[in-house]
């Protein structure tokens, strides 16, 4: 750029950008927000409010069907995310893309290597450009290291550093806080603030409140593809923001439980144990009860143990150590059919690999763990009318965003999905619920319907494991919370007698251990 | 993709197909037109007014073998459509096709001329194939084997075996060539077009679909079937028996392959050759690829395929373009129709072209 021409003030522009899928889908329509340089701005909204869509078509991976995309004041018109890495815009996917095997450096130059003679990598350039990079950016990440053996909060560093070195000046952040724990997340903000301050523009995507409050400096709010608010955060109180958001304001939370008196526990678990197949401990003596109409939160950073505990007690893996019981029934061990069977239901923590098949229509989705049985079939043939009209019940009943039941699951946005996968696990009135990560990527409101519906399912008396890497929420809702560190439960709480900061050292393993044996010390 | 877009798109691939065939032939040949019309018309019958003034009706011979080619096809198509709705590749049609005529031939022959040989050779057909098709499918599911590899095997198993029987036990010495017997004339179909090998097999080809699509859509097993092939993480993690499905639908594939074999010795050989050509198995994928996978679409996909293969033969035996011609124009059809995104970058491109030249128009 000549220096005759003074830069221009707006990094991100859109002007009444539309998007309409090939299927007929209208995702955004006269979507027109700015995004000043320097700026770092929230867009927030229902899921399937077209917020991914719009990061989609800045990153070249969708182009509008209608209206002008500009950044940096010039009009572009990107064909695939090559086009904007040229044009200086980077993308930080929700779902980080690591090779967990190489190095930081290796991940950060991966397509943009500086070569040797022969076409080979320059190992010792790599690092350097690297360590030049984590310099100058303040991201505290060591270039050596191999990134499996990183936390997620720094792998999301990693991320952000194959963004700059590939030079972007503008970064689009889908939901980069899902998977972090609170201490990431408030590093992740100073990181991202610095990055503002060097001059770089921020477009992130966000469900929580606090979050934009405590990072943007303006808010874009969609909803149905539109635009339904635009605002500076300095022209906004709380509630303002917060009825922009939700488009009018949220229900209360879901009461606790109220009985004082704890009844004998329902689910038992005892010296659980696992080791994976590399010979690793995933999980060790893990023991706790679960009273009926009680809700059990387990916190702990992703990857220590919580993801084992859950397979464990749906049946997805045997333990190598102990065992749990339903109303003194051993349930581990067995097929995941036979664990249902016993009246355990499941929320798997990742809703697309198992928890639904995205490609089929919403009704065969809920019947997968009902299909076997009168009334939705009878002697091997399924009802097809019974199923159906069950099926548009439960689409009403949880108040879901869809054409009807044959529309494909994998349409729908995140937080009907999860709407959907309660609605199916709940649907034969469980005994026991182990629900993972039951709210992850869900936007706000629909996160409140799905915590009243598991409060409403412990109010029927059912015992709820609630794993969550969320603190509010398990805060909001467990009676008691454990702690999982590194496959060990290191901490037990009453919900009312911790707060997220304390959690969150325990979650590191700062925390002095509370725990001393197998049973629940505080009641 | 609706029903009818994709019809087009069918359509504008194989259109583009026999184009570039076109293009081909008139390298080849000296009179492309004539053997393009022999490869397109061979297969249909010709009417014409005999001498004393009646309608006669000639070739009816090569549409009959357009028909029972097709039924042919349709049975193994489901062979091989079935277990991609589970996510298999499964290449056995072949070997289950050849156990079921064995079966078929040897029922058959056991029981001679009784009014129960006929639907017992059927179910035995049925029943060998299904046997030979849950081989694999408990290979796959007992043992993790692939089930590319196993079911090839299998074909090379089967036909061996099957020349093994036709040579050593149910061999004729008064033949003059290695074969069996004759079948005994209860066990065999009649035809239903004079001079043709078309039988009630070609109405048993589409109910045999109609009761694949029953089967897949309303039945619990077909449910399994298909959430196996959709997410198997997810089917078992619901409770759904998803290795028992998922080796239930080779055997399913390989009843209907089995059938297919019961067509080729007692509706169009009536006798079982030591030397009877493998192959036609694997035009099934070719027949379940043109359908994509979709069971209802495979006789439309049979026929078309059918219509083509015999097509060929009349233009070979016709003209002088050699059939190997026609095998690329086969292979082109099918690259046309698998190119996902080639027909609908093609109709978009049409679109643009016209929109411009209405802008410039206007």
């Amino acid at each position: 750029m000549t220096p005759a021409i003074a830069p221009p003030l707006l990094a991100i522009a859109l002007e009444d950008v539309e998007k309409r899928y090939p299927n007929g889908t209208l995702a955004n329509s006269g979507v027109s927000f700015t995004v000043a340089a320097g700026e770092i701005h929230a867009l927030v909204g229902e899921n399937g409010a077209g917020k991914s869509t719009v990061m989609k078509m800045l990153y070249g991976l969708e182009r509008p069907t209608a209206g002008i995309l500009r950044i940096h004041g010039r009009p572009v018109d990107f064909r695939h995310p090559g086009d904007a890495i040229a044009a200086g815009v980077g993308l930080v996917a929700q779902h980080l893309n690591l090779v967990p095997s190489l190095t930081v450096a290796e991940n950060v130059v991966l397509g943009h290597e500086p070569r040797r003679a022969g076409g080979r990598l320059d190992r010792a350039a790599a690092a350097a450009r690297v360590r030049a990079l984590v310099e100058q950016s303040g991201l505290a990440v060591d270039p050596a290291a191999t990134v499996a053996s990183l936390p997620v909060g720094v792998r999301q560093r990693v991320e952000i550093l194959k963004v700059l070195h590939r030079g972007a000046r503008t970064l689009l952040l889908d939901e980069p806080t899902a998977v972090l724990t609170p201490p990431e997340t408030a590093t992740l903000f100073a990181t991202l603030r610095q990055l503002a301050a060097a001059g770089r523009t921020i477009l992130v995507i966000t469900h929580k409140l606090d979050e934009v409050k405590a990072l943007a400096g303006g808010v874009t709010v969609l909803c149905q593809g539109r635009v339904t608010g635009s605002a500076r955060m300095a022209e906004l109180d709380e509630g303002a923001l917060s009825h922009l958001m939700v488009g009018g304001d949220l229900p209360p939370p879901p009461p606790r439980r109220t009985a004082r008196t704890r009844p004998a526990p329902r689910v038992v678990a005892r010296g659980l144990g696992y080791v994976d197949d590399d010979g690793a401990i995933r999980l060790r003596d893990v023991g706790f009860d679960v009273a009926p109409g009680e809700i059990l939160g387990i916190a702990g950073v992703e990857g220590n143990g919580q993801d084992v505990l859950a397979r464990l007690l749906s049946g997805a893996a045997i333990p190598g150590a102990g065992d749990a019981r339903l109303d003194g029934r051993v349930f581990t061990g067995l097929s995941p059919r036979a664990v249902r069977a016993q009246g355990v239901a499941v929320v798997t923590e990742d809703r697309l690999h198992d928890g639904a098949a995205p490609t089929l229509s919403i009704l065969d989705n809920l019947l997968a763990t009902r299909y076997a049985h009168p009334p939705l079939s009878q002697r091997g043939l399924i009802d097809r009318g019974t199923a159906r009209r069950w099926a548009q019940a439960v689409i009403d009943g949880f108040g879901v965003r869809a054409a009807g039941p044959h529309q494909p699951m994998g349409a729908l946005s995140g937080g009907n999905m999860q709407k959907l996968i309660l609605a199916r696990e709940i649907a034969d009135a469980p005994a026991f619920l182990v629900a993972s990560q039951p709210t992850r990527g869900v936007d706000i409101a629909a996160a409140s319907a799905l915590h009243s519906r598991l409060a409403a399912l412990r109010d029927q008396g059912a015992a709820i494991l609630l794993i969550s890497a969320d603190l509010d929420e398990l805060l909001a809702l467990s009676d008691r919370i454990a702690v999982l560190y590194r496959g060990r439960i290191v901490a037990r709480f009453a919900a009312g007698a911790v707060d997220a900061q304390t959690l969150g050292l325990h979650m590191t393993g700062l925390g002095p251990s509370v725990d001393g044996g197998d049973h629940d010390a505080v009641a | 993709m609706t029903p009818s877009r994709e019809g087009a798109r069918i359509a504008l691939a194989v259109g583009a197909a026999l184009a570039l065939g076109f293009a081909v032939m008139a390298c080849v040949s000296d009179h492309p037109w004539a053997a393009f019309r022999a490869l397109l018309t061979g297969p249909l019958p010709s009417i014409e007014r005999a001498a004393d003034g009646r309608m006669v009706v000639h070739r009816l011979v090569r549409f009959g073998a357009w028909l029972q080619d097709a039924t042919t096809l349709t049975l193994v198509g489901l062979a091989i459509a079935i277990p991609f709705r589970a996510r298999q590749f499964s290449l056995g049609a072949d070997g289950q096709l050849f156990m079921g005529a064995l079966a078929a031939a040897a029922v058959s022959l056991g029981l001679g001329d009784t009014p129960t040989a006929l639907p017992l050779a059927f179910l035995a057909a049925a029943a060998a194939g299904a046997g030979w098709g849950l081989v694999a499918g408990l290979l796959k599911t007992r043992f993790e084997a692939n089930e590319i590899v196993t079911t090839l095997m299998l074909n090379v198993v089967a036909v061996q075996v099957y020349r093994l029987v036709v040579g050593r036990v149910l061999n004729d010495p008064t033949a003059g060539f290695i074969t069996t017997p004759p079948l005994p004339e209860a066990a065999t179909l009649a035809p239903l077009i004079a001079r043709t090998t078309v039988t009630a097999m070609v109405l048993v080809a589409p109910a045999a679909v109609a009761a694949a699509l029953f089967l897949l859509r309303r039945t619990t097993l077909g449910y399994e079937i298909d959430l196996a092939g959709a997410n198997p993480w997810f089917a078992v993690r619901a409770g759904v028996p998803v290795a028992r499905a998922t080796a239930l639908a080779f055997a399913l594939s390989g009843a209907f392959a089995g059938l297919a074999g019961f067509h080729v010795s007692n509706a169009l050989l009536k006798r079982l050759p030591v030397d009877l050509t493998p192959g036609i198995g694997l035009e099934g994928i070719v027949v379940a690829l043109l359908a994509r996978g979709r069971v209802g679409a495979l006789p439309l996909a049979a026929l078309g395929y059918a219509y083509l293969r015999v097509g060929a033969q009349a233009m070979e035996r016709a003209t002088d373009v050699p059939r190997e011609v026609v095998l690329v124009i086969q292979a082109l059809i099918i690259l046309f129709v698998v190119s996902d995104r080639l027909a609908p970058l093609a109709l978009g491109l049409m679109r643009r072209v016209r929109t411009n030249l209405g802008g410039r128009a206007a």
